[in-house]
């Protein structure tokens, strides 16, 4: 068990590694000066000059991806350009937000997805599966971003039932500020006992959260229908059924717990596409997470921080499929670590 | 054992969530380090002030509500007032004052921090007449040592457009309200100091012996505008709140807002419904199918006007097809600008010369016209055409911009009906200007695309900056090396600063000589402001000399 952690936790450091060194690089090859980013595209001669020394930018190659080695080692992942901030300090401020958000839709997602995939597998090839496959594969089907305008234009605007976009009504920082603990605002609020913003908060969340978790329900539920129904199969389901259990209970109780475990190794990996999905849905809602900042840190330019939001996604990769390996040996004994 | 672990794990992810935060206060007046709450003056309301500093008693009245702008960027990124030159300038034009205003209406320049001025020398030497009844922020009277002081540690950090002052050899200060300015050679001054950067005065006493850009990074201002910070919240989706500034010396009224919000939102949809929801009052720019709806809507106002910055095609007279000046003339003459003018449905406005309508120097008369037939005969007279050699030619334009990527369609378009190839690049502004400043001349492309504004409401940055000769090239990306030209261009300062009608007839002459004798360049449109903005909102009147900017303090709410 020690000897597998150790493993592969030494095959993600490797992996992460090589992400750093292909973003630096990817970083120093793109076309252009990055002093002009950092300067402004009016600056003087003398002011890029200054900017080049200011960001090293003027040493070689390998020296600069050293010292961008030796800066992660300390957390440094350099300044942004377009918020002039510490990246590592942005993406500290960005990521609760964007972990608040993916949770939420997560959450959803399961809640949603599982039940509708154990009744699609239960009543196999009638009315109720077919309306699940269909619904799973439209979800799983829509751009998130036409997904996102519909909701909020039908949700929001022409209904008025939920806010356009924000995390909390702004007037509520002078009436209830917030203390932050977390930076995750619902858990803040809810362990502070703030409920205007707690209460603010969920109103905004629903429609993001929503279009988040489409993709993630329709692909557990298609996958539960899949591995459920492989179960209702097998030898065991047959003796149970000789058994005399009812059928609701064959379901949920023998065929769900082996079935869980493609579900959450899919899980893992949909959390993470998720995160990358919030690029859009941020933007679209004006959620002040990492897709947010990663659309502004892309439309500036700003190298330093596009790289640091890929190495922070690459990481949730990493650790995600490590978490998952790890979750599968818990919830199915038949998983042997080594 | 597993159990154990996953027990763990939960514990680890939530001591690291926990050690994320410090319990600060989030978007709060008290909110540290991400605010400011700007010492002694700002923070009591403009009710309880004793009306000090404000020249007329009945104007101290309790301004009431909260003006919301949707910008589409984040709004801050340089706090400092000697060095800002981005974004920023929507915040800080509410928060910081200059000498002088400009007004485009009129074209003149209008009292600030200064009521009157003079030149004097043959306008080498200016004197201003300033307030006497204006408190920076910090609470500190600004008299004409204050300016001197600000001034001088602007030009000082050379950053941002500090070069707006390089004219000026030396600053007095003889009385509080008397400051003079000595220049190296006779320059515009009044209109110099109106401009929308780097001409902030501020409080360099503001952070006492401490650090004070330091202490303008934690977002705190020194300024004598209207407003003052009250909260900033880097990547929040209100980023910043400004507050009235009790002493302020325009005073107020009830019907001012007491309030300014910024709140970043990057897509235009998202804007549009936070206004028509009631969310914002005001939206900087919507796209054309989205402004044309917004006008349809009775409880919304719209504003179309003309601003200072326009698109040019700056033509490689140094090397290639281009050197030669009946390709140019060609080049000009396949351009369709009322075709593009139509296309893009009246998000731009015609450009004559290189100098937008309302600044010294617009020349009316020089619109560009197609005229194919033209361009055929030029192109033969240089060699190129069906029986001559085959013209292929290089452009360079900025991605993700779509009113020049309709530009390049159409001149493609038109080209190929002439037999010329274009080969049109998009690219990333500094690789762009990386590629054209190349030390290797067969690198550069032959036509640049790419927008100009000036600093300030001067025509002079058009001329000096892209028309000048300059070795190696910076700007201009023309590469014109003309005496003639060079000799015109630096008459302009001391003209401006002493003979406006004289300075007029030489930008007149230049704009001339630039668009049509020698072909240089292709002025394309004149990009217009189109904004959205709530019903009540009243007394909007959009300042290009100040980009995005809106003056609340100029406002009125019902």
């Amino acid at each position: 068990m020690v000897t597998y952690l150790l493993r592969r936790i030494g095959q993600a450091i490797l992996v992460v590694v090589g992400v750093v060194i292909l973003t630096f690089l990817v970083q120093r090859v793109v076309p252009g000066d990055p002093a002009v980013a950092w300067a402004g595209p009016r600056a003087s001669a003398a002011e890029l000059a200054r900017v080049r020394t200011q960001l090293g930018l003027d040493q070689p190659l390998p020296v600069q991806l050293w010292n961008y080695f030796v800066g992660l080692l300390h957390g440094d992942l350099g300044i942004s350009v377009h918020t002039r901030q510490p990246v590592a300090s942005d993406l500290g401020q960005a990521l609760p937000a964007s972990l608040e958000l993916v949770g939420t839709g997560m959450i959803i997602a399961v809640v949603v997805g599982l039940p509708l995939g154990l009744i699609a597998a239960r009543f196999h090839r009638r009315p109720a599966d077919v309306a699940v496959r269909l619904g799973s594969m439209l979800a799983v089907s829509m751009p998130v971003f036409w997904l996102a305008l519909v909701l909020q234009q039908v949700f929001a605007t022409a209904l008025g039932w939920f806010p356009v976009a924000g995390e909390y009504l702004n007037s509520l920082n002078q009436t209830s500020p917030l203390h932050v603990y977390t930076n995750i605002t619902l858990i803040d609020a809810l362990f502070t006992g703030n409920w205007p913003i707690f209460t603010s908060t969920l109103e905004h969340i629903v429609l993001p959260a929503l279009v988040i978790a489409a993709y993630p329900a329709g692909v557990v539920a298609q996958m539960t229908r899949a591995a459920v129904g492989d179960e209702l199969v097998r030898d065991h389901t047959r003796m149970e059924r000789a058994l005399g259990f009812p059928e609701r209970s064959i379901v949920t109780r023998f065929a769900l717990r082996p079935a869980l475990n493609p579900v959450v190794a899919l899980l893992a990996l949909v959390f993470a596409y998720a995160l990358v999905n919030t690029f859009l849905v941020e933007s679209v809602f004006n959620w002040p997470g990492l897709g947010t900042y990663a659309v502004d840190a892309i439309r500036s330019t700003d190298t330093p921080a596009i790289a640091g939001v890929t190495l922070l996604i690459a990481i949730v990769y990493v650790v995600a499929n490590l978490a998952v390996d790890l979750v599968q040996a818990v919830i199915d004994p038949r998983v042997r670590l080594s | 054992m597993r159990r154990m672990i996953a027990v763990a794990t939960a514990a680890v992810l939530a001591a690291t969530l926990a050690a994320c935060g410090g319990g600060r206060v989030r978007g709060s007046d008290s909110d540290q380090p991400a605010v400011n709450a700007s010492p002694a003056a700002g923070d009591t309301s403009p009710a309880e002030s004793s009306g000090a500093g404000t020249s007329d008693s009945t104007k101290t009245a309790q301004p009431s509500g909260t003006f919301v702008y949707s910008y589409h960027l984040n709004v801050v990124t340089d706090w400092d007032p000697a060095t800002s030159y981005s974004n920023e300038i929507i915040a800080m034009e509410n928060i910081y004052e200059s000498l002088t205003h400009y007004d485009p209406a009129t074209g003149k320049v209008l009292p600030g921090l200064a009521t009157r001025w003079e030149e004097s020398d043959g306008g080498a030497t200016w004197t201003f007449t300033l307030r006497s009844d204006v408190t920076f922020h910090t609470g500190r009277a600004m008299d004409a040592q204050a300016a001197k002081d600000a001034i001088e540690r602007t030009i000082k950090l050379k950053g941002g457009p500090a070069y707006i002052w390089d004219s000026v050899k030396s600053i007095e200060a003889p009385s509080a309200t008397t400051l003079v300015f000595r220049l190296k050679y006779p320059a515009p001054l009044d209109l110099i100091s109106s401009s929308a950067y780097a001409a902030y005065i501020y409080d360099t006493k503001a952070a006492g012996s401490g650090d004070l850009v330091d202490w303008f990074n934690k977002g705190q201002d020194a300024g004598t505008g209207p407003y003052t910070v009250a909260s900033w919240t880097k990547g929040a989706d209100v980023e910043l709140r400004l507050k009235a500034y009790d002493k302020y010396w325009g005073g107020w009224k009830s019907d001012n807002y007491q309030q300014v919000e910024f709140r970043v939102t990057p897509q235009v949809t998202t804007a549009w419904q936070l206004l028509q929801s009631g969310d914002v009052d005001f939206v900087d720019r919507l796209n054309p199918q989205l402004f044309a709806q917004a006008q349809k809507v009775a409880a919304i106002q719209t504003t179309t006007s003309a601003s200072f910055q326009n698109l040019l095609a700056l033509y490689n007279t140094a090397d290639g097809p281009m050197s030669n000046v009946k390709v140019r003339k060609a080049i000009q003459d396949a351009i369709d600008t009322k075709g593009l003018l139509a296309a893009l449905k009246g998000a731009d406005g015609a450009a004559s010369g290189v100098v937008p309508e309302g600044l010294l120097g617009y020349t009316d008369g020089l619109q560009l016209t197609q005229n194919l037939e033209e361009a055929k005969t030029l192109l033969a007279e240089a060699g190129y055409g069906p029986d001559g050699k085959k013209l292929t030619l290089t452009l360079t334009y900025a991605q993700g911009d779509d009113d020049q990527q309709l530009f390049v369609t159409l001149l493609t378009s038109a080209l190929s009906q002439l037999g010329v190839t274009l080969q049109a690049t998009p690219m990333q502004w500094s690789a762009q200007w990386d590629q054209a400043k190349s030390t290797d001349t067969a690198k550069r492309q032959d036509i640049f695309v790419m927008y100009w504004y000036p600093d300030y409401a001067d025509a002079y940055s058009w001329f000096a900056n892209v028309f000048h000769s300059a070795d190696p090239p910076y700007f201009n990306l023309t590469y014109l090396r003309n005496a003639q030209v060079d000799k015109k261009i630096d008459e302009i300062p001391e003209l401006t600063a002493t003979d406006k009608g004289k300075a007029e007839s030489v930008y007149q002459e230049l704009n001339k000589t630039l668009v049509q004798d020698l072909a240089v360049v292709a002025p394309l449109f004149v990009e217009k402001y189109e904004r959205a903005l709530a019903g009540d909102v009243k007394g909007y009147v959009d300042n290009p000399a100040y980009p995005d900017v809106v003056f609340v303090h100029e406002l009125t709410h019902s």
